[in-house]
């Protein structure tokens, strides 16, 4: 009975029959309740952005008029070019740092500070955003640097850093290195070793921590509102400030839009990391 | 002769610097020759992984030479030396096809396309693998893996192929059957293998010579029969094979024979190896399968002695059998079933137990 647990823990695939969910009582029923209350909100938010009436909650029939409104917004349109340039000049600045860190924590031997380091990079997770957010906004007073969406963008790569640490590095420590010895012993040079054999076997885990860096970073709100100044407005920032002025369906188109960027991120990672497996 | 590989005096600490330094090769010295079947053979901890990872260069050596056919090598980078490795547990890249983990290091040698192209299939049907060429590591069985490890370590034509205990990881059947094609697989290329082991059945099957080692020390270097039959010490009689021990005192001695007396006052001879003196402290050694056990009324032999059966431990096409020979001195013995399966000799039954004393061989302490 013991081994079923771990089976069920290191192959999720194969264990078809491990754990019979039938036999926990009234188990079902909670399940339908916890996913109801998961999904039920996205539902509704995304059921009302058809709503032809200007009122968010009075249904007044079918229409993609908010869309069209939204696509015609200005201000959306620059909140959204912001956004998408916040998180992909941060995802791939961080992800560098985080690959190159992750590598020499795992690869570099034992040095001095070795564990103080891994702490220093994954601790940022435990720090409350708003502590972060203040800590920033105080910094950048300090030395003066005003490069309006620059900003935003040095302080989103600072906090995406961690999250993209944690998947590569799970993925080095999995990695035998043995391979990469063979590689050595095949008569590739460092610079082949890492080319030909490390970074291949350390993609999914390159891929899968800059997926949550640019989630992370295109949903960010409070650090995003606390350095941004005035034209650096990201989206999250600004679906806030029209949730101020009103609601009207259009928070919910853009909110919806918002929704399958990130589901088309997901699901490219996951076709992607299929890919690598076979 | 010529020597492929000489390890002149090479020492190897872990954590020299540590409070807790570990000696895994203390002053080592061996030579291995050219086109030689060569075997490193010791319990886990011995320091043969050690040894061979020095020469592949995964390790740096802390003390001592290794040289190359007149190369010192000890000091270059993995990649620099001509020999290649067939890791324990193949370490195929999972990324690439069976074809591209063979070319891998032709590829980093810089080889001419159409060459490489030709290598790879020459290799993979030396080891019967080439219509498997596209497929992924992962859609192979065990021994098809180890295949392809062989075929791309032998791809470049290294001076000599390092194995690192790589039938470790396959079952019995299969494991029998590849000692043979790796021994074949030597002869027909002509490379030097250097194979790491602690099965000493695997030793004795295949190698030139064997080298038996222990706590980072050669103990023995020797042909398959000398190691065998001819050990130097108590270690290497014990670990090669099943043996009988017989501590005693030497109490006489001639030029062919030295007589010994185990226990209160049981006297047994055994060859003279030279260098014995009487009143020396010395381990006789016994191989069971020198002994031959008979009913007392059938003994052929004065050499026999008389003896009772104390234990039996059955294998199938063969028993091993405890004698307690008095004088708290016992003996293992083998014995074959009869054609009708049954065995010879049942729990109490008095033997004849002979043996000549050209079988029993003197060890040092």
């Amino acid at each position: 009975m013991s081994s079923v647990p771990m089976e069920n823990t290191t192959s999720p695939r194969k264990s078809k029959k491990a754990l019979p969910v039938g036999h926990y009582r009234g188990l079902a029923s909670w399940t339908v309740v916890f996913f109801v209350f998961l999904y039920l909100p996205i539902v509704v938010l995304i059921f009302y952005s058809f709503n032809a009436n200007r009122m968010v909650m009075n249904w007044g029939g079918f229409g993609i008029d908010w869309y069209i409104k939204a696509f015609q917004n200005d201000d959306i349109q620059s909140a959204v070019w912001n956004s998408l340039v916040v998180a992909t000049v941060a995802t791939v600045v961080a992800t560098a740092i985080a690959t190159v860190g992750a590598l020499v924590l795992a690869r570099g031997g034992n040095f001095r500070g070795k564990t103080i380091s891994l702490g220093l990079i994954t601790l940022p997770l435990m720090v409350p955003e708003i502590v972060t957010a203040v800590a920033v906004l105080i910094f950048f007073a300090a030395i003066g640097l005003n490069w309006g969406l620059g900003n935003v963008i040095i302080a989103h790569t600072t906090f995406c850093i961690p999250f993209a640490f944690m998947p590569i590095r799970a993925r080095l420590e999995g990695m035998d290195t043995s391979l990469e010895q063979a590689a050595r012993d095949l008569y590739a040079s460092e610079w082949e070793t890492f080319r030909y054999v490390t970074v291949p076997l350390l993609m999914p885990g390159i891929l899968a921590g800059a997926m949550l860096s640019f989630v992370i970073s295109m949903d960010d709100f409070i650090i995003t509102l606390m350095v941004g100044g005035a034209g650096s407005t990201t989206l999250p920032v600004y679906i806030y400030s029209m949730i101020r002025r009103g609601l009207t369906p259009e928070i919910n188109a853009v909110s919806t839009l918002l929704l399958l960027v990130s589901i088309a991120i997901v699901t490219a990672y996951w076709i992607m990391s299929r890919k690598t497996e076979t | 002769m010529t020597a492929a590989i000489d390890i002149r005096g090479v020492t190897k600490i872990y954590n020299p610097g540590s409070n807790q330094p570990v000696k895994a090769l203390d002053d080592v010295s061996l030579t291995i020759n050219d086109n030689e079947f060569f075997t490193l053979l010791g319990p886990s901890g011995c320091g043969k992984t050690t040894l061979l990872r020095l020469i592949a260069g995964f390790e740096q050596v802390s003390g001592g030479e290794i040289m190359l056919f007149d190369d010192e090598i000890e000091n270059l980078e993995p990649n620099r030396r001509p020999v290649n490795t067939v890791f324990q547990h193949y370490a195929l890249f999972p990324h690439m096809t069976v074809a591209q983990n063979v070319a891998f290091g032709l590829e980093r040698l810089k080889k001419p396309r159409p060459e490489i192209k030709a290598t790879v299939e020459r290799v993979l049907s030396l080891v019967k693998m080439k219509h498997l060429a596209d497929r992924r590591p992962n859609q192979l069985s065990g021994g098809q893996q180890q295949r392809v490890a062989l075929a791309r370590a032998l791809a470049p034509s290294p001076k000599v192929l390092l194995l690192d205990e790589p039938l470790s990881a396959l079952d019995l059947k299969l494991r029998q059957a590849m000692r043979e094609e790796l021994k074949q697989l030597q002869k027909e290329t002509g490379i030097t293998f250097v194979f790491v082991t602690h099965d000493q059945e695997e030793a004795l099957a295949m190698s030139d010579r064997i080298a038996v080692m222990s706590e980072g020390e050669v103990q023995q270097i020797g042909g398959p029969t000398d190691i065998y039959e001819h050990p130097l010490n108590r270690f290497v009689a014990d670990f090669i094979g099943d043996t009988n021990f017989l501590d005693g005192e030497i109490v006489d001695l001639n030029e062919d024979l030295v007589t010994c007396r185990i226990g209160e006052q049981s006297m047994f001879e055994a060859e003279n190896s030279g260098g014995h003196r009487v009143g020396d402290r010395v381990t006789l050694f016994l191989r069971p399968e020198k002994i031959r056990l008979s009913t007392p009324d059938d003994a052929v032999s004065t050499e026999s002695r008389p003896g009772t059966v104390a234990n039996i431990v059955y294998l199938g096409n063969q028993a091993a059998y405890t004698v307690d020979m008095g004088d708290g001195v016992e003996l293992t013995a083998q014995a074959r079933p009869r054609e009708d399966g049954k065995l010879p000799f049942a729990v109490g039954d008095s033997l004849a137990v002979g043996f000549s004393a050209r079988a029993l061989r003197v060890l040092a302490q």
